[in-house]
């Protein structure tokens, strides 16, 4: 019990002692000892036999909970003065009516029934603290050394804020545990505003106008789906007079509380950038990488997959199942290819993100028991690879002053160390026996047992995932003209944090059949009853020949080669020193250029983005009426 | 037939049997140009004199990832045949077509670089279908297991037979025939030398070959499944679907990526998705999956137990 | 027939032809003859392709297109020569432009006669290559599955002649961007080269950059053998803390292998008391610059050579 409150304070108080300290060195200092406190505690979270005895808060339940609501109305008043001073008037009127809801639901009947149970853990929540504090972790150390670059070499213009910075990355932290283990919803959702408010703030750090726009922007998704997370409290109250969570997807007539699922599930769609939400996500990446990194691997958007597959035991089968599904189908597939379009590394890597959410919540949105443990698989797996690739895109981007793909070819020459993790990296979003494979191979299963027209879906977007994951892993690899070597390719707080992360990916690769053994089936079997694993014995076996056999590959580079005669490219004969040059017409010398493919003739991302917003807010304003009808 | 006994009988016939394919390729090729064509024999000749060529390379990795094709190429096919998981054979196929992208853009020469581009278009083009092929296999015999599938008792084809042509269409991109030859193109010297080939010589150009020959027999191997009940249709077509495929490569001319990348959608939506569609409207009971009690062996079917959430379940959709 | 006679795959070119030989190259291809009978493949691709068939005299724009498509073709490969033009000249012969026949830039195995050359002929041309194609495969593998077992020795005055050819054809590839008459290397004689193991020579350039001393340094001559044969060769002197390389040469065939890069460390290990290396070459020499500077030299000065030369100056500091 007291671990689950450390777990949830401690970040908090790191994070107001970061706010007031100065000192670059200290801070290193404080950052350092508190993240191995907090991987310490989640790891020990992890190895302690549950269940834990939860029962007892050390102070009554309710003036927590006062204390709580004190603090909610502080955020509320907050964003009402950031709604007022940028003249949104959306964003105040989103505020008021969560505000007003909620304190007309505090001091209503029955908002604080006896015995409520605040906290709760099982293996889901064990999960994703040990994502929050592992991949949330290695991004706050990176963004030490990142941070000092950020703003004495690369971005001189920005105002330096860095106290702001890590305290928000601190409380960020903090609100996420708090998350994933509160029961009560009415925490649920102030950690979830909490969330938010950071977010948003940390969106807008470089405080330029774009970033400003962004970050508003953000936080008018988020707020609304704030309210209809409030709207899910009140409605649940009313119908079974009690707002915990487990209560609600143990309630034995699900019809009553589908109305509320699906409002969470709203809730949950806007914070994890669903279509028509997922503009925010990809206007976040004005803020600086470790922001990035932070907002898609491992908190904010996994906050908002995690409620939806909380959610699925209640919605699996229902139609709000199948439109939740739905509007994750659409963005899976819209994302993978509006990532075609891009050349800009962040981008390809938000819309990634914006599509194996997606895939999650099609996961959720069907809800049955195969579908559960893959989307769970799926948040491991992207938690890792997709925080090292932005890290190492943060890297490359500091030290070639460009995050454009097409600028990193050769990068397995002028940075071998980041290119290899890059493709350890992508090797884990997206190659056969790694990772992400492993779950979108158990999605597929679960989606054709489960409704198999969901399944073009599927089949559509992963073909998409593979064409522009592959292009830029050839892009990594080729080598024109070989680029000078970069010197000084990491510091020691980014050198830990992407080994650390490379290998936590190889690991969830290597060992995908102890995780699941351990911790996702039993979640799922407490769940939905007892189930076999989604995949057979037989089928991991051959899985981890396989992933052996690719593993040999780097063996290959030891035997440099032999007997072969290395010579130029082929350039039509015309090839002028080497294979960097060639003789085009009247006689002048041309360099080779080699640039991808974007598929623009057929391909338009506007377009796509457009029409994926549109089909998924009429997926979205069905799901939230069939309920009431 | 033990699967290790089918297995090796793949491992050992499937070059030969693909060696005397391609001959037979070219050698119907050319009857049909009214020219006499090369001896049967043609294609091992080549890859014999391959295997003593001088080695050369632009840089000296490339040929490392053709050496991985190569491997992933026959771990598929052996996979395939020896009854494993449908979706995991495809998800190997892939792995090893990776591979060979990754080499011809390791070597980093304008040709082999817009080769592997238009190889990863094929991929995307043809994977979505071959994907719902096996997808319609498994609703047809409720199992992945490819030992399952050959042994169910139906044709399948007579269920599926959108995907059959589906399948077929993209047959054609995955043996590089006309009107899809766009990626190592046969006839295409003009634009693109030798695509994805262009910089791979000798013992590496050879091993880029036996990997095709594995490749073709075991998606041969995949024809006969649209006819596992009835062994010897299943081979009589199969080998009537390679001359087809061989007919089609000598009549049409060879059409641009945006019009292969469109046609194989639009193909896999019609007809594939179209099948599927109406297996899961007019089947029985299509969403309801039926479970097996299999013993988890290799080539055991995957076995996919539901189980009933605790509380009363809704009333599944249909 | 072995395995090379039943498969030539073919890459042709057209240097400056009129066109007609090539129309009759194509001929070759269709039903009426079908030279694909015989297993050969157009392949239009050097890497690929075992027999190089050139069409069409050689001019200026096409000689270093040849010499890099012969280059670029994995061993063993046979050049044939394809109607009168690409023969002798034929009738260019004597333009302002063309510099002669194939030969004039690559060595060529077959010449198939004619104006045009008619299909017949070029066949049997493609015929009479593969039993020269045969010979060169088994003469190169003898040498090539050696190649793991090259010794690198010191070289000593019998070994002049072999390493004088063997320098002759190393820089034939320079000489198309000089021309023949200039390159030191390539007109340097027996005795010069004899001479070379008494005194040592200036460096390759007119004039030296340093006068050599009055006690000459140290000099050391190496080659690289394989079965009896030597396909590579370095000269180095000393001069008081640096040491001079001269004529780095590889046989063509085996260029690319690290060969180079052993003679250097070889020659590296004999001046153990020297810091400093230079070496030289003309700045037309891409390849060799390149080579070079992938060995570790960074250049640091030009100076002027014979007249179409200028001399590019690397050195390399011992780590």
């Amino acid at each position: 019990m007291n671990l689950i409150l450390t777990l949830i304070a401690f970040p908090f108080v790191v994070g107001a002692g970061l706010l007031w300290l100065r000192p670059d060195g200290l801070r290193k200092i404080l950052v350092a000892g508190a993240l191995l406190v907090v991987v310490g505690l989640s790891v020990a979270l992890a190895l302690v036999p549950a269940p834990l005895d939860l029962q007892n808060l050390p102070v009554g339940g309710h003036a927590i909970s006062l204390g709580m609501l004190a603090v909610e109305i502080l955020i509320s008043l907050y964003l009402f003065y950031v709604g007022v001073r940028a003249r949104h008037a959306l964003i105040v009127l989103l505020v008021l009516a969560q505000a007003g809801l909620m304190t007309w639901f505090e001091f209503g009947p029955g908002a604080h029934a006896a015995g409520s149970q605040y906290l709760f853990v099982d293996q889901f929540s064990v999960i994703m603290a040990l994502i929050n504090g592992l991949v949330g972790g290695g991004i706050c150390l990176y963004a030490l050394g990142y941070m000092r670059e950020y703003h004495e070499q690369a971005h001189r213009e920005v105002p330096d804020r860095r106290p702001l910075f890590f305290a928000l990355l601190f409380v960020f932290m903090g609100a996420m545990f708090g998350l994933v283990f509160a029961n009560n919803l009415t925490w649920l959702l102030l950690f979830w505003e909490i969330t938010t408010v950071c977010s948003f703030l940390l969106i807008g750090y470089t405080q330029t106008e774009e970033a400003k726009r962004n970050a508003l922007r953000a936080l008018v998704m988020n707020l609304s789906g704030g309210l209809a997370f409030a709207l899910a409290i009140v409605w649940l109250q009313r119908q079974t007079g009690g707002v915990e969570l487990q209560a609600m997807l143990h309630s034995p007539d699900k019809a009553l509380v589908l109305l509320p699922a699906a409002l969470l599930c709203f809730a949950g769609i806007t914070k994890s950038a669903q279509l028509p939400f997922s503009s925010w996500l990809l206007g976040a990446m004005v803020a600086p990488t470790p922001v990035s990194a932070l907002l898609h691997s491992s908190t904010m958007v996994k906050a908002g997959v995690y409620l939806v597959l909380r959610m699925a035991p209640v919605v699996t089968g229902t139609k709000v199942g199948l439109l939740v599904a739905l509007v994750g189908a659409v963005t899976f597939v819209v994302g993978s290819f509006a990532a075609i379009t891009c050349s800009d590394a962040k981008r390809v890597l938000a819309w990634s993100t914006v599509a194996n959410l997606g895939l999650i919540v099609l996961c959720g949105g069907i809800g049955t028991a195969e579908a559960v443990w893959a989307g769970v698989l799926l948040i491991i797996f992207h938690a890792v690879a997709k925080c090292l690739l932005f890290l190492c895109v943060g890297v490359i981007e500091h030290k070639q002053h460009s995050r454009d793909i097409e600028s990193m070819a050769g990068l397995i020459v002028s940075m071998p160390r980041v290119a290899v993790m890059m493709q350890i990296g992508m090797a884990g979003m997206f190659l056969a026996p790694f990772g992400m494979l492993i779950s979108k191979w158990a999605v597929l299963k679960a989606v054709v047992d489960a409704s198999p027209v969901l399944s073009v879906f599927v089949v559509f977007g992963s073909s998409a995932t593979l064409f522009f994951w592959v292009k830029w892993m050839g892009k990594l690899v080729q080598v024109v003209a070989p680029p000078p070597r970069v010197p000084h390719e990491l510091d020691l707080g980014e050198s830990i944090a992407l080994h650390g992360l490379a290998a936590a990916t190889w690991l969830a690769c290597l060992l995908f059949p102890l995780i699941s053994t351990h911790l996702i089936l039993p979640y799922v079997a407490g769940v939905y009853g007892a189930i076999g694993g989604p995949l057979s014995q037989g089928n991991i076996t051959i899985m981890i020949i396989m992933m052996a056999l690719v593993m040999l590959f780097p063996v290959t580079f030891l035997n440099r080669g032999r007997g072969v005669r290395v010579t130029d490219a082929y350039l039509g004969g015309a090839n002028v020193r080497g294979s960097t040059h060639f003789r085009s017409t009247a006689d002048s010398v041309q360099d080779v250029a080699i640039g991808n493919y974007y598929l623009s003739a057929i391909l338009n991302e506007a377009w796509l983005a457009r029409w994926g917003v549109i089909s998924s807010a009429v997926l979205l304003a069905a799901m939230l009426l069939l309920p009431l009808l | 037939m033990n699967p290790l006994v089918q297995v090796l009988i793949y491992l050992v016939a499937a070059p030969l049997v693909g060696g005397l394919l391609a001959g037979w390729d070219r050698r119907i090729s050319a009857r049909m140009q009214a020219r006499q064509g090369p001896p049967i024999l043609q294609p091992f000749h080549d890859v014999l004199k391959l295997l003593q060529k001088e080695n050369i390379v632009v840089h000296r990795s490339q040929n490392f990832y053709i050496l991985f094709f190569l491997v992933l190429v026959i771990f598929t096919g052996g996979l395939f045949f020896a009854g494993a998981d449908l979706l995991l054979v495809i998800f190997a196929l892939t792995l090893a077509a990776i591979f060979f992208v990754l080499g011809a853009y390791k070597a980093s020469s304008p040709y082999s670089f817009i080769g592997a581009e238009r190889e990863l278009i094929q991929m995307m083009a043809y994977e979505p279908m071959v994907l719902l092929t096996a997808i319609g296999m498994y609703m047809v015999s409720k199992s992945f297991s490819v030992s399952e599938i050959a042994s169910h008792p139906t044709l399948l084809v007579v269920t599926l037979p959108g995907v059959f042509l589906g399948f077929l269409y993209t047959l054609e991109i995955k043996f590089r025939k006309s009107p899809f030859d766009l990626s190592c193109s046969h006839h295409a010297h003009q634009e693109l030398v030798r695509g994805i080939t262009t910089e791979f010589s000798g013992r590496t150009l050879a091993m880029i070959e036996i990997a095709h020959w594995y490749e073709n027999v075991f998606l041969l191997g995949w024809i006969y499944l649209f006819f596992g009940s009835m062994p010897w249709l299943g081979v009589t077509v199969a080998l009537l679907v390679f001359v087809f495929l061989i007919l089609v490569d000598n009549v049409f001319a060879r059409l641009k990526w945006e019009a292969m990348l469109k046609s194989a959608w639009v193909v896999t939506l019609v007809l594939g998705f179209g099948n599927i569609l109406a297996l899961a409207l007019f089947s029985p009971s299509p969403a309801a999956p039926v479970a097996k009690a299999a013993p988890a062996t290799l080539h055991a079917p995957a076995v996919v137990t539901p189980v009933p959430p605790p509380a009363a379940e809704p009333a599944r959709r249909t | 027939m072995s395995r090379f006679a039943k498969s030539p795959w073919i890459i042709h070119y057209d240097a400056s032809s009129c066109n007609g030989c090539d129309i009759e190259v194509l001929a070759c291809l269709t039903p009426g003859f079908d030279v694909e009978r015989l297993g050969v493949v157009n392949t239009g691709n050097p890497k690929h392709a075992d027999l190089f068939l050139v069409t069409g005299a050689v001019n200026e724009q096409c000689r270093d297109v040849i010499c890099n498509i012969y280059h670029q073709m994995a061993e063993p490969k046979v050049v044939i020569a394809v109607g009168i033009c690409a023969a002798s000249g034929g009738i260019f012969r004597e333009c302002y432009n063309i510099s002669g026949g194939v030969d004039s830039v690559i060595p060529v195995d077959v010449y198939v006669p004619g104006c045009a050359a008619r299909p017949e002929a070029i066949i049997d041309g493609v015929v009479q290559a593969l039993g020269v194609l045969e010979k060169k495969q088994k003469e190169m593998a003898a040498l090539a599955s050696n190649l793991d077992r090259t010794q690198y020795l010191h070289a000593d005055k019998k070994d002049a002649p072999e390493i004088l050819g063997l320098q002759k054809t190393a820089y034939q590839r320079e000489s198309a961007a000089y021309g023949d008459d200039c390159l030191p290397a390539l007109k340097q004689t027996l005795p010069e080269i004899e001479a070379e193991f008494d005194h040592p020579a200036a460096p390759a350039a007119a004039e030296p950059p340093v006068a050599p001393p009055p006690a000459p340094g140290r000099t050391v001559f190496l080659k690289a053998v394989v079965s009896g044969k030597i396909i590579g060769s370095v000269r180095g002197y000393a001069v008081g803390d640096t040491t001079y390389l001269s004529r780095l040469i590889v046989h063509p065939y085996f260029q690319g292998r690290g060969i180079g890069r052993r003679l250097l460390e070889e020659l590296e290990k004999d001046f153990p008391e020297v810091r400093r290396f230079e070496a030289c070459a003309g700045q037309k020499s891409e390849r060799s610059l390149a080579q070079l500077q992938k060995l570790g030299f960074q250049e640091f000065k030009t100076g002027p050579g014979p007249v179409p030369i200028t001399w590019v100056y690397l050195q390399k500091e011992r780590q």
